[in-house]
Formats: C-alpha cells, structure tokens, sequence
C-alpha cells in the first residue's frame, strides 16, 4: 500500500459517512512548506454528525487496526485515536476529534478545498495562516521548522500576519512567531 | 599554525546552512501546491522503502515481513520519543 492509497481509504472513510474533515499534518504542511516525508495520514473529523470517530473507524476495518485506548493531547485536551495500517508499510492514520477550542475551529472553518492528483480527488486542507499558528502553538523543534518553512515559501506579505498574531497573542507564541520569521535567510 | 578562528568557523556554517535552505525554499516556491503535495506522497513511499530495505540489510535477512517488523519496532520507538509529554490516556477532571 502507498501512502496516497491510505490518505484515499481514509478520506473515502469520510465521505461516506458523510463526517466533515480536513486533513492535516505533513500534507498541510508540504502544500504550503517545503515537502517533508511522513509517517502518519492525520484527519480532523467534525463532531456536527454525531460519533465521527467510532464510525469512520468502523468504516476503515480491514484497513487500519485502530487502537483500543483515545489519547489526549495535553496542550489543548482534544482526542485523538491512533491506527496502523494492515497492509504494509506500517503507516499510522491520526483521527482527531474537532473540538471547540476557539483556534481549532477558526482553523476548520477556514479550510479550503484542494484537488490532488496523487489520490484523485478533492480534499479539505487548512489555510496556509492556520498551519502557522498550528504549528507554533505545538512548538516541537520539528514543528517550528514546518511554521518557519510555511512562512518563507508562501511570503509573509502573501500571509494575513494580522490573523496570526492575533492567535499568536492568545496563544502566548509571539516570541517563536519572531524567532520563525528572523529564521528566513534573505532570499535575493 | 593557529588554531582555527572559531567565531569565523561558525559564521561560515551558517552562511553554508543559510544558502542550503534558501535552496529548499526557492524550490518550493517555484512548484505549484499540487506538486508540493506530491513530493510529500513520494518522499513519504521512498522513505519507508529506504527504510525497510536498510533494516533489512543491517540485520541481514531476506524476509520482507521481518523487515517490516523490525521498521514498526524502529517507529515505535521513535513515536515514543517524538510524543513523550504531549498525550495522556485521560483529560484532567476538569475538562
């Protein structure tokens, strides 16, 4: 199995169950960033149709051996279920649960619908600002770099900096939002 | 002969590290977001065959299947790592 053929079982999950998602991670990263592999197809699934997860999961069977256990991210308390793939390689797919973080849902409803040649169809994508602010509110070393790598390849003066900081203040993360852009060497 | 000028060492490798990225992103820059995307589908199928194919060479075994059990063991770990701190199996009482 190639990851395209995960990312399209995965979103097909989705379409059938008519739960609204967007997907996120290294994807969103690489449409606006400089392409980096991955280890995982990561989803956010809308909670307005009602057990998105248990569903999607049921849907993916025989495809992916989701974990028993949901997991917390202790930065924001939302849930995430963890599955591998049964074919190999071993990918993992992350389903996260879209909860109502006010960040969290400004970034879904901004999402933007994306054609993919690799996986033949259409798919919901952050905007390139959230994947900022998303990545600086993590703070990883290796998602500092995904937000400083957004911001050099789209362009700051192409960026609504005004929504960045602004979520950037409420989340505490101006400094690193400083430090990515001083990161940029000059590009003449 | 004098030992060589630390300061001016360290000002070389960035401007060596700084000209690499300035590489990456000028690339990137000239690809359209749909061929940025499939560079991550591609990386990411490369990545995991130079993977398996290097487990499976280190520890000298021709069985695909045990190599790939030895990559899930290698992410496992990694995995570890890379989320230690950042997941817990329940919400505080308060959420």
């Amino acid at each position: 199995m190639t990851i395209e053929q995960l990312a399209a079982a995965v979103l097909d999950a989705c379409e059938k169950e008519s739960v609204d998602h967007m997907l996120t991670g290294a994807f969103a990263h690489g449409l606006y960033g400089i392409p980096r592999s991955t280890k995982d197809v990561d989803v956010v699934l809308s909670l307005a149709s009602g057990d998105p997860i248990d569903r999607v999961v049921r849907r993916l069977a025989g495809v992916v051996q989701f974990e028993e256990q949901v997991q917390f991210d202790t930065l924001t308390w939302g849930k995430r279920l963890v599955g591998e793939s049964t074919a190999q390689p071993p990918f993992k797919v992350e389903l996260f649960e879209l909860f109502d973080d006010p960040f969290v849902q400004s970034q879904f409803n901004r999402r933007r619908r994306i054609f993919s040649t690799q996986i033949q169809r259409e798919t919901w994508l952050p905007a390139p600002e959230d994947v900022v602010v998303q990545k600086l509110r993590w703070g990883r070393s290796k998602d500092l770099d995904d937000a400083r790598d957004v911001l050099a390849v789209q362009g700051p003066e192409t960026l609504d900096m005004t929504y960045i900081e602004h979520w950037c203040a409420i989340h505490g993360t101006l400094p690193r939002l400083r430090d990515a852009l001083a990161g940029i060497p000059p590009l003449d | 002969m004098n030992p060589p000028d630390p300061d001016l060492a360290a000002a070389e490798l960035k401007a060596m590290q700084d000209s690499i990225y300035r590489e990456k992103i000028l690339r990137a820059r000239r690809q359209t977001p749909e061929e940025r995307l499939a560079d991550v589908f591609e990386l990411t199928n490369t990545v995991f065959t130079r993977m398996h194919e290097g487990a499976m060479w280190q520890a000298g075994i021709t069985d695909e299947t045990e190599g790939w059990e030895i990559v899930r063991k290698r992410l496992a770990r990694l995995r570890l790592v890379h989320d230690a701190g950042r997941f817990a199996s329940h919400p505080p009482a308060a959420v």
